[in-house]
């Protein structure tokens, strides 16, 4: 998943609204438990997700996820779920059923289990979809500005913005490597051909990094690179932000209070 | 203006001094090309101008520099870049910023301009560097010549009256070089004074007020008559039999672009064959066909006797070396390095033979990465070499090395080729490709011109 080029309403909001909404966001996902409020909370990430219209690959790679964690997390849980009053709907082995049975204390698929599971899921598809959204909606670097912004230090945040622009340059310097493995003959073929391309990977990979990253500090050398800087990109905070933030403020106060009596 | 009275520089725990009594005048507006071979002082030369020497390289200085009237070691990084800007060789290093238009406001922002006025020469560098619709582009999307036209465009807005180049071109192709010398003439115009270290500067001569040869540190003055041109010896093997035959061949990585268009051609067994053209023309492309790494999707092609091979196949027959030597260096010493392509296909590996034939016998328990930038070539040659193939295919392997390095890397190429393999070569560099018997230029996807020398 990855910054959309586009021009939509969240393209156009501070970056900080974001990081804030984020955070409002992962506290929903903590403190909700009524299964109607985070449903609502899941949808509503849903349509912002949808919203921003990502490439199929990206909506199927993420369908494909959520189905496997929630098929995982309603078993597992149906089957160990400890909390009383609890709904047997299938017994596997019954607590007087010989020594295993006494050992486990009998294994069962419990109501409850499964539902406290589905809840989960949502809990964790909330999460993915919304650091989905902000990711897709917001510039790398206008991410850590924003961070910036917020508090973290500024030098931190040109290491990180440095860092994320030399990824392409990385990957792509990987593939050639391994590409020159494979022409001068070594066997990169199963787990143990993968382990000896590997090896013969990140010498070359780091020793080059290494190189460039001081090419890299002469270079912001002689541009009077000291971290002190004027900022060009500016954060603006319009009345759609505080539009945005308040609006959202007041559901998550609601959602919170009034949970109980939706469920 | 700059001026340098009897300076000498040492760097630490070196006997002899890399830089030794050099006195100097250039003045302001002056175009001066510094030429040397490797390890002659060029970039130290550099680095003394700009204040990379002291404020980053610690070492020991006799005499002065003085740069429009100030001291670099007395002045700060930050204040020296007011003047002075250096662009170096390698311009994926040199940007810092992920959108070409924040990049060029990078060095304004460090000088700690207020916002208008960053923004104010930002724009202006971004339309005399001819960068404006660009402005918007991702960095890592742009090709090698427009990345160093945007670091000179990030250098140029800090407002330098003084800009040092140290080897821009090397990495460019024949079209990058036109559009550094376009911008070369454009700074020459706007008054300001230039330093160019370069190895391959013929094409810039016209545009120079002065050459300085340096050669072990010392100025070796007025040397302004050309150095002799590649002399090569061209192979007289006769052709015997064919080694990779292509017929109507196409290839495109997407369907609706063709890189390659309709290409026939034949190359016999012990040709040495120099393929020219710009980036995009369809060079290394053509060459990864060439070596069996691509499949084309139209097309006969045959390469030793063999039609449409397997990659698998041909590992132990194609030898193909990428361009950057570093990327294909594996071992832990320069001789585990020789043997490691051999014993990998089952073939006994003359370890030293090899290592005589590249000069590197003294160096053969050193870990291949602490070679100099030319042996290291070397080296990744002999490597595939040693894997004794029919063919062996070298994507642009001039670049970066010095005329000796070169020399030596033609004469391995031709007693190569003169045992009866096949050399195909990549380059961007007339003079690299007047040293092959053969001369296959590419515009756009097709053969323009083919043509051998007698």
């Amino acid at each position: 998943m990855k910054y959309l080029d586009k021009e939509t309403f969240l393209h156009r909001l501070d970056p900080r609204s974001k990081i804030i909404l984020g955070f409002m966001g992962a506290i929903l996902i903590v403190v909700l438990r009524a299964p109607i409020a985070l449903s609502l909370l899941f949808l509503t990430v849903l349509a912002a997700f949808g919203y921003l219209r990502p490439a199929r690959r990206t909506v199927w790679t993420m369908i494909i996820l959520m189905a496997t964690a929630l098929c995982f997390t309603m078993i597992s849980q149906g089957f160990f779920y400890a909390l009383e009053p609890r709904t047997t709907i299938l017994t596997i082995l019954t607590p007087d059923s010989g020594m295993l049975g006494s050992i486990t204390g009998g294994i069962a698929l419990y109501q409850e289990g499964i539902i406290y599971g589905a809840l989960q899921s949502l809990r964790l598809f909330s999460a993915m979809l919304l650091s989905g959204v902000i990711v897709m909606s917001t510039y790398p670097s206008d991410l850590l500005l924003g961070m910036g912004g917020l508090g973290v230090p500024e030098r931190i945040g040109f290491v990180v913005t440095v860092s994320i622009r030399f990824l392409p340059t990385l990957m792509d310097e990987a593939g050639r490597i391994l590409l020159a493995q494979k022409l001068r003959g070594l066997d990169v073929k199963g787990v143990r051909g993968g382990f000896r391309a590997f090896r013969y990977l990140l010498p070359p990979l780091i020793i080059d990094s290494l190189r460039n990253a001081r090419r890299i500090a002469l270079a912001a050398e002689v541009r009077a690179f000291t971290g002190k800087r004027t900022k060009v990109r500016e954060l603006r905070f319009s009345l759609r932000d505080w539009a945005v933030l308040g609006f959202s403020a007041v559901g998550m106060i609601i959602l919170i209070l009034y949970q109980g009596g939706l469920s | 203006m700059i001026d340098i009275d009897s300076f000498s520089f040492t760097y630490p725990g070196m006997d002899t001094p890399a830089l030794h009594d050099i006195s100097l005048r250039i003045e302001s507006g002056e175009a001066v090309l510094v030429r040397g071979a490797s390890g002659s002082g060029k970039s130290t030369f550099l680095y003394c101008l700009n204040g990379l020497i002291p404020h980053v390289f610690a070492g020991v200085s006799l005499g002065s520099v003085r740069l429009n009237g100030f001291a670099p070691p007395e002045v700060p990084l930050r204040e020296i870049a007011r003047t002075v800007g250096t662009v170096f060789q390698n311009p994926e290093s040199q940007i810092f910023m992920m959108r070409v238009e924040d990049d060029v406001a990078f060095g304004c922002e460090n000088l700690l301009l207020p916002r208008e006025e960053v923004i104010c020469r930002r724009d202006e560098a971004l339309r005399s560097m001819d960068l404006w619709d660009l402005r918007r582009r991702e960095t890592f999307k742009l090709s090698g010549g427009q990345k160093q036209r945007l670091a000179i465009s990030s250098v140029y807005a800090m407002g330098p009256q003084i800009f040092l180049f140290d080897e821009p071109t090397t990495d460019l192709d024949g079209k990058g070089r036109q559009e550094f010398t376009k911008i070369i003439r454009n700074l020459k115009d706007k008054g300001k004074t230039i330093v160019l270290v370069e190895h391959q500067y013929e094409d810039y001569l016209p545009l120079m007020d002065r050459i300085i040869t340096l050669e072990n540190g010392r100025i070796v003055n007025n040397s302004t008559a050309m150095s002799s041109p590649m002399t090569a010896k061209k192979t007289t093997a006769a052709p015997a039999g064919t080694a990779i035959s292509l017929k109507e061949i196409c290839f495109g990585y997407d369907r609706e672009k063709n890189i390659l268009d309709n290409i026939d051609v034949t190359i016999q067994r012990g040709e040495v064959v120099a393929l020219k053209g710009n980036n995009g023309s369809g060079k290394t492309t053509l060459l990864k066909i060439f070596g069996g790494l691509l499949r084309p999707f139209q097309g006969e092609i045959t390469i030793l006797g063999v039609p449409r091979p397997t990659l698998e196949s041909l590992v132990s027959h194609v030898g193909f070396l990428f361009q950057n030597p570093d990327e294909q260096l594996f071992a832990q010493t320069v001789a585990e390095e020789v043997a490691f392509g051999p014993s990998r296909i089952g073939k006994k590996a003359e370890v030293e033979r090899y290592l005589d034939i590249a000069g590197l016998k003294a160096h053969s328990r050193l870990h291949p990465q602490t070679l100099s930038r030319g042996q290291r070539q070397i080296l990744a040659v002999v490597s595939i070499m040693a894997m004794e193939p029919e063919i062996l295919i070298l994507d642009e392997p001039t670049t970066g090395l010095d005329r000796r390095s070169w020399h030596e890397l033609f004469s391995l190429l031709y007693d190569y080729a003169n045992g009866r393999g096949t050399v195909i070569f990549s380059t961007h560099n007339e003079h690299a490709a007047s040293a092959a018997g053969r001369r296959i230029t590419l515009d756009n996807g097709r053969i323009i011109s083919d043509e051998v020398s007698g």
